[in-house]
This record gives structure tokens, C-alpha cells and sequence, in this order.
């Protein structure tokens, strides 16, 4: 969505349209599921923080600022109604909370036109950036998904986290740095004769 | 080094093309002379292709299609409560109140001072009490009255058969008459025998007694002289000697204040409703 159609739709929601929240709704619910999804690694929590996150949205409608941009301003109640999630997680027992352990993050449907072995490379790969990515600081991960899956400028990346740009960069090239040598430590995926 | 500090942190943004054409033109340039840059440059662009295998999280389309509609589901349920109400329900049934912390820590220090003032100061005082009492309703001789039966009891009666025999003794000493120059009329050792049982009855007395009567153990006190003196003497000592001990025992009016002991006993106890004793009589007839 670009900022002047982000910039309509914010009108829209701030006239009280009935159309713009299901809108909103539908055009975010995948980014916001999936930024939910990276920082706690578990679909009923990501699944529980987009709601809150919506809803939250619906409630403070009117604190939207029409100069601003609404993605960023999404963006900031999910990271925060996740980070809230991830507190409370830790400062309660384990055994009273359903499992938090990590679950794989992807639909992984078969495409029907690779072969097998393709596939196979492909699944391995994810798994092991998936891996890669689980070893990065909740924050530094968070901004590399934000600018790598998300498309996030590093200014609006900054505005979301309510963070300043100069710490935004070096999240930025920690996270990276630290997926590189993941990666590179990684043994390679098995070759065919392996696999067979 | 300084520069490839700060060309490194932009090199990210580069990566992702996300440098102004001035920004990028001067970092082409620094690669074109640093190869470690250049080299971390060529492994971040390659990261990011490699990542790009891995998509975004998702979930199957089923998934998605029904999202809106748990979504406005929740919000509907969720609406039929106002926050606040919801709130305070849960502060309510799940939450002890703050100012009940508060109360609770009043209580303990409350408690905790009455304890304190019960257990350390009352026994105290009560100890004192009973022991001034016993030690005054209590007679030489006597059988201790029904308060007597309180653990301060036999010290009091330990006291008062000290005090009896004490007075014995030094009524037999000040009555004796050394221009006899016979010594015996005051058996010697049996009196040095009684002046020894007395000095470890002193002691034992001032142990109990403590602080809780002050004038009597001075009175104890002054008596452990008086029989220390007594507990020495030989039976070839001078008259000097036993003068000596007169003269100790009157300055320090020793048996005036046995006398006087008692009759703050007596004044209890008629006080306590038995008839008064007067035992000043007996400290004229010594």
C-alpha cells in the first residue's frame, strides 16, 4: 500500500467509515500476524496479538495522526502488544501456559511445479535460516524481519520501535552479521546421494 | 579503520537500496579501495538473496478467509463488557487490594510491639512487684501467706530466716562482754560455724534477689561484712576485734534496719489483713 492510499484509508477511519477497519483489516492481518508470529515464535500468540492489535486500533481510532503513516503506527501497537506478551510469558510458570515452544512458521504447501529434490532443498534452507533467526536478539530479529519481509524503510522501521535511526542501523547490521555467521557455520544441506 | 567503521553500518542500507544516489556514490567509492568492505558488502548481499528463500510466516488460505470473522467475533464478545467493569471484576476476584498490604504490615508491627512490651518489660516489673511484696508480707519465722505460693516465695522466706539468724548472731556478739575476757560466752565456733552458713546463704540470696529490692541487698550486703568479720575472728583475739565489730554493726545500724526490714513486712501484712507485728520491741531489747 503506498503512503497516499495509507494516507486515505487513515481519513477513512478517522471519518468513521465502516468499510476502512475491515479494510485495514485485510490489508495488514498477514504483516501483522507475521511480525507476531517472529517475535514469539508461536501461532495462538500470534494469532492472539493480531486480534488485541486490531481491536486496539478499532478503540483509538481517533489517536490516529493523518500526517502520519499507519503502517508505522500498526507496526508500533503490535511490537508493543507483542513485547507485553513476551513479559508476561516470562514472568509467569511455564506449566501454566500452553506450550510456547517454537512451532514452524510456514504453510509449507508443495509447488507443484518443482521436483522433489528441489522442494527438499528449499524446506532445508528455511529451516536452517528459521534456526539462524531464533538465535538473534529479540530486538535485532525484529528489525531485520521489519526491513527484510516488511519492507520497512530504517526511518519508519525507527518510528515503529520508537527507537532512533542510528540504533535502528546498528540493530540492522548486528542481525545481520550475526545471520551470516549462522548461516555460514551451517552444515550444507545433503546432497542427492545423501537424501537417497 | 574510522571510515570503514562507519561505511560498514551503512552497508546494510545499501544492500537493501535504501542509500540517496550522493550516499551510495561515496561508499562505491570507499569499496573500490577497502576490499574488507567490499568483501562484507558482497556477504550481505548474498545473505539477503539467501534469505529470501525463506518467505514470511503464514498460514493456509482457509485460515485467512475465516480471520475477519473471528476477529469480529472476539470484538463483539469482548465489547459486551465495558473495560473498566471487566477491570475491576478481575482486580477484584484475583487481586488482594494494596491497602490491604498496608494493613496487614500495621498489624504485624502492632502485634509485634505488644509483644515486645508484654514479654520483655511486663515480667519485669511483676518479678519486682512480687518479690517487694513476698519479701515485705512475709515474717521471720513465719509461714508465707497465700501469695506466698508464687515463685518469689522462697527467696522471701530464705530472706527472712537470713535476717532472723543474722539478728541472732549479732545480738550475741554485741552482747557479749569482753572485760570477762572469756570469750566463751559467745561459743565461738559455733557462732564463726553460723557466720559461715550465713556469708553462702548471702551469696546465694544476692543472686536471687538482683535488683528487684535494692535496700535489702545493701542490707545483705552490709551484713557479709559484719559476718566476714565474725567468720574470722580467733580464739585468741583481742577485745579490740570484737569492739571493732560493735562498733561496724552499730555504725552501719545493722539491726535497725533488720528491725526496720520487718516492719515493712508486718506493715504489709496488716495491710493484707493479719494483725500487726511489731518487732521494734525486739531491736530495743538487742
Amino acid at each position: 500500500m503506498s503512503l497516499k492510499d495509507e494516507a486515505r484509508l487513515a481519513d477513512r477511519l478517522i471519518a468513521g467509515e465502516p468499510s476502512a477497519f475491515r479494510e485495514l483489516v485485510e490489508t495488514y492481518k498477514r504483516k501483522v500476524y507475521g511480525l507476531a508470529f517472529e517475535m514469539t515464535r508461536n501461532h495462538a500468540d500470534a494469532e492472539d496479538i493480531s486480534q488485541v492489535s486490531f481491536m486496539k486500533v478499532h478503540r483509538s481510532v481517533g489517536m490516529i495522526q493523518p500526517g502520519r503513516g499507519l503502517s508505522t503506527w500498526l507496526y508500533r501497537i503490535v511490537y508493543n502488544t507483542a513485547l507485553d506478551l513476551i513479559r508476561k510469558r516470562r514472568s509467569q510458570p511455564r506449566e501454566a501456559l500452553p506450550s510456547n515452544a517454537p512451532e514452524q512458521p510456514f504453510f509449507d504447501p508443495p509447488d507443484p511445479g518443482a521436483g522433489p529434490e528441489k522442494a527438499a532443498d528449499d524446506a532445508c534452507l528455511r529451516r536452517r535460516i528459521d534456526e539462524a533467526l531464533s538465535k538473534v536478539s529479540e530486538r535485532e530479529r525484529t528489525v531485520f524481519i521489519l526491513r527484510h519481509y516488511h519492507d520497512l524503510k530504517v526511518r519508519e522501521i525507527a518510528e515503529s520501535l520508537g527507537v532512533s535511526l542510528g540504533a535502528v542501523k546498528s540493530y540492522l547490521f548486528r542481525s545481520m552479521r550475526r545471520l551470516q555467521k549462522e548461516l555460514a557455520d551451517f552444515e550444507p544441506c545433503l546432497d542427492k546421494g545423501d537424501r537417497e | 579503520m574510522t571510515r570503514c567503521r562507519y561505511w560498514e553500518k551503512r552497508i546494510p542500507e545499501a544492500v537493501y537500496g535504501d542509500l540517496g544516489p550522493e550516499t551510495r556514490e561515496k561508499l562505491e567509492r570507499h569499496l573500490a579501495v577497502c576490499k574488507s568492505c567490499a568483501e562484507l558488502y558482497g556477504e550481505m548481499a548474498a545473505l539477503v538473496r539467501k534469505m529470501d528463500a525463506r518467505p514470511a510466516p503464514d498460514r493456509p488460505a482457509e485460515f485467512w478467509e475465516s480471520y475477519w470473522d473471528r476477529l469480529e467475533w472476539r470484538m463483539a464478545h469482548e465489547a459486551e463488557r465495558p473495560l473498566g467493569v471487566r477491570a475491576r471484576r478481575r482486580r477484584g476476584a484475583f487481586r488482594i487490594p494494596r491497602w490491604a498490604y498496608g494493613a496487614a504490615g500495621a498489624f504485624v508491627f502492632l502485634a509485634l510491639g505488644i509483644f515486645i512490651g508484654r514479654s520483655l518489660l511486663r515480667p519485669r516489673e511483676d518479678f519486682s512487684i512480687a518479690s517487694r511484696q513476698t519479701s515485705s508480707v512475709t515474717a521471720p519465722g513465719e509461714q508465707h501467706g497465700a501469695e506466698a505460693g508464687s515463685a518469689a516465695a522462697p527467696l522471701a522466706a530464705q530472706a527472712s530466716r537470713y535476717l532472723k539468724r543474722s539478728r541472732t548472731l549479732l545480738l550475741a556478739v554485741i552482747n557479749a562482754d569482753p572485760r570477762d575476757g572469756d570469750f566463751s560466752s559467745m561459743s565461738l565456733p559455733l557462732q564463726k560455724k553460723t557466720s559461715n552458713e550465713l556469708l553462702r546463704e548471702a551469696t546465694v540470696l544476692k543472686k536471687g534477689l538482683g535488683s528487684s529490692d535494692r535496700r535489702l541487698e545493701r542490707l545483705v550486703s552490709d551484713l557479709e561484712m559484719i559476718l566476714l568479720q565474725i567468720a574470722n575472728l580467733k580464739s585468741d583475739s583481742g577485745t579490740s576485734d570484737v569492739e571493732i565489730i560493735k562498733a561496724g554493726i552499730e555504725s552501719k545500724d545493722i539491726l535497725f534496719k533488720i528491725n526496720l526490714s520487718e516492719v515493712r513486712r508486718s506493715g504489709t501484712k496488716s495491710g493484707a489483713g493479719q494483725a500487726p507485728r511489731s518487732n521494734v520491741k525486739t531491736a530495743a531489747e538487742a
